[in-house]
């Protein structure tokens, strides 16, 4: 029962890595930007969440709505005012990663310094696990990371497939200049892409506000996840990211099937060694000629 | 909020240090807090604490002089208190060090032995750190103590035999696992599982799993800051419902607000807060009027710091000799009875002090369920 317990969790947990992933990896791959400050939006979305739903009791859509457009600003902003300009004169792949670092930094500050830095919870009901089976705990929030993570990737590919702007978002990472060429502009193209990366941290914020509670450092650790599987995914792929970041989910807990606590984070470095030796590219990744 | 207040005191102390007239009489000692990062909380609760001290000795005029104190931020991390240190002793030329958490204090108290310094713990909890040298103070019972006191309590009073723990990997933690280890079987019970976690691990629902799955009694939590509050919650949340338990870390704020918490026993040094004695009487009405916040055994410990700093430079004052690290150990040595909060108090030869120790119920009414004698 431990095992079945523990690969549910890891769904679960893998479900909410996924959708973080799927965002930092729609970003990274149609601008190339290294947005370091993808954890930060995860943070920010959390926290509007928290203060909006948890201390001024506003009803749930409102609060999740309100995230939703406060993220969505906070990375189009960052394209605009932050990426733009170091694009437009030395647009080094460093100088844009050291000024995503540094605004990470920044709200991290923001938010102890508003929040406070200790711990803080969303109180809610479902949260709590019930006993469906005798050792089986499952909480409806792990139905709900998952259905939403489903549909949230379905609604991306068809996004992404079928309409004009979606498929510009695929273009742009290969050729700006294409781009334009159909008269679309590669910098509206972009901040489409920073907004759509920064809306699908959001449920997974939410839930996480829920779940395991928040720190204003939580945005460290959902960027090492983000990157982890995007690279495990295949960079510019998906689909790699979302299995990536279940992959990672479940190995997570798994590792804690058998070994101490300590090899479970371990487990998400170890299958990203695996993957840089063995498979470069990645779950779906292209294969990179010269 | 609690770091805006911290802010304030820190903007208020600077700007206080360079608008009054500075004399030689003047007396600085210096704080290695964590006053960012996940640990902030304890490092606000601190500063409240050595602030209405320091205003007290001030309104006093014992020292023959006004005290102040350079703080330095450590973020509970031994590297940063490392630099911190080095700060404090060598531009600052302080005499006397409030340290914070195992591992700064220990990785501060080589620095300490080596510049003569004094460094006071007030919230580390490790039993390694009664044997940091002469130079290495503690006023507060160590985590042996708290063990041996709860363990017992558990075992015997509660019937509770089956432990599990969850402890933070670090000096802290391990010192915490080999005393429950050392404890338990004498008194019948036993530590049926022992889960360690990474510092900066986040996700305890895989860990809830394996406590349910050894079947405790009660489920031991030794660690802190965040981290603790993290996996009462998710414990909770992953149907653990058996009795928690832990150390003087749960003695926050944010503990005592959270709703899972609820029922947790802790211990700390024993401190009967509505005492006659006149230090705990007026530590207890001034802090919670500066503060807003019910006094705390950590409260207590760094204000008892500080005034024991007080207490020893007013009488190397009154001799006329320097207030140094050197004359101050010799003072301690020489009184080693000293009236703090929470009543008399007296040095053992390695710097620690032993004291009664209470075990707590979170949210109890009262909080506190039992006393044990000092050992």
């Amino acid at each position: 029962m431990l095992l079945l317990q523990l690969i549910i969790n890891g769904i679960q947990v893998g479900a909410l890595y996924g959708l973080t992933a799927v965002g930092f990896s729609l970003i990274f791959g149609a601008t190339k930007i290294f947005h370091f400050a993808h954890g930060a939006s995860f943070a920010i979305s959390a926290y509007v969440f928290y203060y909006l739903y948890a201390v001024l009791l506003v009803w749930w859509p409102i609060s999740i709505l309100a995230a939703c457009i406060v993220v969505v600003v906070f990375g189009v902003a960052l394209d605009r005012y932050v990426y733009g300009p170091i694009q437009s004169t030395d647009g080094s792949f460093f100088t844009i990663f050291v000024g995503s670092f540094g605004v990470a930094v920044v709200v991290q500050n923001l938010i102890g310094t508003v929040f406070g830095r200790g711990f803080i919870s969303v109180p809610s009901a479902l949260s709590k696990s019930v006993e469906l089976a005798p050792g089986l705990y499952v909480a409806p929030t792990a139905a709900i990371a998952v259905v939403i993570a489903v549909a949230c990737f379905v609604a991306l590919q068809l996004f992404l497939g079928r309409t004009n702007i979606g498929i510009a978002m695929r273009a742009l990472s290969e050729s700006p200049a294409l781009v334009r060429t159909f008269g679309l502009n590669p910098k509206a193209v972009s901040t489409c892409a920073f907004a759509l990366g920064s809306l699908l941290v959001v449920p997974a914020a939410v839930l996480t506000s829920m779940t395991s509670g928040l720190n204003a450092a939580i945005g460290g650790r959902v960027m090492l996840i983000s990157v982890a599987a995007t690279i495990v995914g295949g960079v510019g792929s998906l689909r790699g990211a979302a299995c990536a970041g279940l992959l990672l989910g479940i190995a997570e807990n798994l590792a804690l099937w058998r070994f101490d606590p300590q090899w479970s984070e371990a487990a998400t470095f170890l299958i990203l060694f695996a993957f840089i030796v063995l498979r470069p590219s990645g779950f779906f990744g292209r294969a990179v000629n010269s | 909020m609690p770091s805006l207040r911290k802010a304030a005191v820190l903007a208020f102390s600077l700007l206080a240090a360079s608008a009054a007239p500075v004399s030689a009489q003047d007396l600085r000692i210096g704080a290695i807090f964590p006053l960012s990062g996940a640990n902030a909380d304890y490092g606000d609760l601190y500063m409240g604490a050595t602030e209405l001290a320091v205003s007290h000795l001030n309104e006093a005029k014992v020292l023959g002089g006004k005290l102040s104190i350079a703080y330095e931020d450590s973020q509970a991390l031994p590297q940063q208190g490392v630099i911190a240190m080095n700060k404090l002793v060598n531009v600052e030329k302080v005499p006397y060090v409030l340290s914070a958490f195992t591992g700064v204090s220990k990785a501060i108290s080589t620095t300490a032995a080596r510049s003569r310094t004094v460094a006071v713990n007030g919230g580390g909890v490790g039993p390694d750190l009664a044997e940091l040298g002469e130079y290495f103070w503690n006023v507060i019972p160590l985590a042996n103590f708290e063990v041996r006191a709860i363990a017992p309590y558990l075992v015997q009073k509660r019937g509770l035999k089956r432990f599990v723990l969850v402890y933070v990997d670090d000096p802290l933690g391990q010192s915490i696992k080999r005393e429950l280890e050392a404890s338990l079987a004498p008194l019948g019970g036993v530590l049926a599982e022992t889960l360690s976690v990474p510092s900066n691990a986040q996700q305890f629902s895989g860990i809830a799993a394996r406590v349910r799955d050894a079947k405790p009694d009660v489920v031991y939590i030794a660690s802190f800051g965040a981290q603790q509050s993290q996996i009462i919650k998710q414990l909770r949340d992953n149907g653990v419902t058996q009795q928690l338990a832990s150390y003087s870390g749960f003695a926050i704020p944010a503990i005592a607000g959270l709703a899972e918490a609820k029922g947790a026993l802790f211990t700390t040094q024993r401190i009967d807060w509505n005492s006659d004695d006149p230090v705990t009487k007026r530590f207890t009405r001034e802090y919670q009027a500066k503060t807003s916040r019910a006094p705390s055994a950590y409260a207590a410990n760094y204000y008892n710091a500080v005034l024991l700093f007080g207490t020893l430079a007013a009488s190397l004052r009154k001799a006329g000799l320097p207030v140094t690290g050197e004359n101050l150990l010799a003072k301690r040595r020489e009184i080693g009875t000293f009236d703090l909060v929470g009543g008399r108090v007296t040095f053992e030869k390695d710097g620690t002090i032993r004291s009664a120790m209470q075990i707590n119920e979170v949210g109890g009414e009262p909080a506190a369920v039992e006393t044990v004698p000092a050992p």
